[in-house]
């Protein structure tokens, strides 16, 4: 009999680092592109249409012993092979639900911290690799970099009992579509953006707003600008504490300065960003990035991805008495000219110069996730 | 073109389109061509991949109001 696991199950196999043996479907390209990324996975890609005559051919190279999830791009073709697998005496075969549309639409939410006054929840967005967050102070709530999936954090806030009236975005996504515009029309919340950004739609320009206090508690979030990653990117300062460094520090690296065409000028903000607003921070701020590059590698002992600032300056040699010229140099070799797929139609939307149907969302955020792909090297 | 055989596989999820191209392809001569018509987006990058793995060659391939047209040539 065929199982099915869900998105939720696998994200556990994933944190939990489960062994599993992964049967992908779907097509090489599509597989080489992008595949369910865990540390104790083994992988065997067969294309389904290699399979419409039966099984054979494969039945030698998978496990008996070990669980078999059969992976596709909506579910589909995934039950066509797994239901083979079966009549060929297979007892340990699983489905994903809803495919790879599903895995990159399942957000994890991790606990980053909790006392009397503040709570701070991160969303992963497993499948491809987005950070979001939600903070929370008495009866308010704050969501930085919302993805689209915005009944999320609407359920989050209501399991909380809170209210969301704050919507911080670190910069114009480039990768992924933003939920901020849908989510502060839902809930009425205020909605920051960086104005050079390009946003043609009504938000808070956060070049006015030095910075964001709700609630009693006193709960400061400093927006500090850190261009770099694109011109109008800030990093939200919590508190004095909490870091949400957006695409300009990430648990393994910097950012990219590289996708807007303009490397070296952008890559001198960088250092500046760097050097002059960061290495003024202490050792123990925690940064919470929009983006990680290798789950396995940049999820703490707590269960979220994050690190102190000391930690990540101390494995980062480009945030180490670089002198400017050497690391604008050093970004500039390592640019990279593989930009996000379809990232012209997302920043266009993102902008609000364009609507696309919810399909063609889906379509234009499928596949992995390129903002922080090079970061270690940069 | 000379069009042997024209399948209807609109509104059929993924993997059906491409089942039953194969089936349809199996009652083929070869050099005889294949016309699928389908509004399955993964048959986009899957129809020529299939095709290219069993030998066949896609000929021809448009993109008009939501349907996919391949024609394909049996190897």
């Amino acid at each position: 009999m065929v199982k099915e696991m869900t998105v939720q199950q696998m994200t556990e196999k994933v944190l939990n680092k489960e062994p599993l043996f992964i049967l992908d479907v779907r097509n090489e390209s599509d597989f080489r592109d992008w595949k369910i990324e865990g540390e104790n996975f083994a992988y065997l890609n067969v294309p389904y249409f290699e399979l419409i005559d039966g099984v054979d051919s494969i039945v030698g190279r998978l496990p008996k012993d070990k669980d078999i999830v059969v992976v596709c791009a909506k579910g589909g073709s995934a039950a066509f092979v797994a239901e083979q697998l079966a009549e060929a005496g297979f007892d340990n075969v699983y489905t994903l639900a809803g495919g790879m549309q599903a895995w990159s639409e399942h957000l994890h939410q991790a606990k980053v911290y909790e006392d009397d006054q503040l709570k701070i929840y991160q969303f992963i967005r497993v499948g491809k690799g987005c950070l979001s967050y939600m903070v929370i102070s008495g009866s308010e709530a704050l969501v930085v970099d919302p993805l689209r999936f915005i009944d999320v954090y609407e359920q989050a806030a209501q399991q909380e009992g809170v209210k969301i009236t704050h919507i911080v975005d670190s910069h114009l996504h480039a990768d992924h579509l933003s939920g901020g515009k849908a989510l502060a029309e839902r809930t009425g919340a205020a909605y920051y953006l960086m104005k050079s950004e390009g946003a043609v739609f009504d938000f808070e320009p956060l070049e006015q707003h030095e910075t964001i206090d709700f609630e009693n508690v006193h709960l400061e979030v400093l927006a500090v600008k850190t261009p770099g990653h694109t011109p109008g990117s800030v990093s939200f300062f919590v508190n004095g504490k909490w870091l949400f460094s957006g695409d300009t520090i990430f648990v393994g690296g910097l950012g990219r300065p590289d996708l807007g065409g303009k490397v070296a000028e952008w890559a001198a903000d960088l250092y500046d960003t760097v050097y002059e607003k960061v290495a003024a921070m202490a050792d123990d701020v925690i940064v919470l990035p929009a983006h990680y590059a290798d789950l396995d590698e940049e999820i703490n002992a707590e269960g979220y991805v994050g690190d102190t600032l000391g930690r990540i300056r101390a494995r980062n040699e480009m945030m180490q008495n670089k002198p400017k010229d050497e690391f604008i140099d050093l970004v500039i070799q390592s640019a990279n000219t593989e930009t996000p797929p379809n990232f012209e139609d997302i920043v266009a939307i993102n902008r609000g110069l364009k609507t696309v149907d919810i399909e063609t969302q889906r379509e234009l955020e499928i596949g992995p996730n390129r903002c922080a792909l090079h970061h270690t090297h940069a | 073109m000379n069009v042997a055989k024209v399948l209807d596989a609109k509104g059929l999820a993924c993997p059906m389109p491409v089942v039953r191209a194969k089936k349809a392809m199996d009652e083929l001569e070869s050099g005889q061509v294949l016309e699928v018509q389908t509004t399955d987006k993964g048959a986009k990058n899957d129809l020529p991949a299939w095709a290219k793995t069993s030998g066949h060659t896609v000929i021809d391939m448009k993109e008009e109001n939501g349907v996919l047209t391949f024609w394909i040539q049996k190897g």
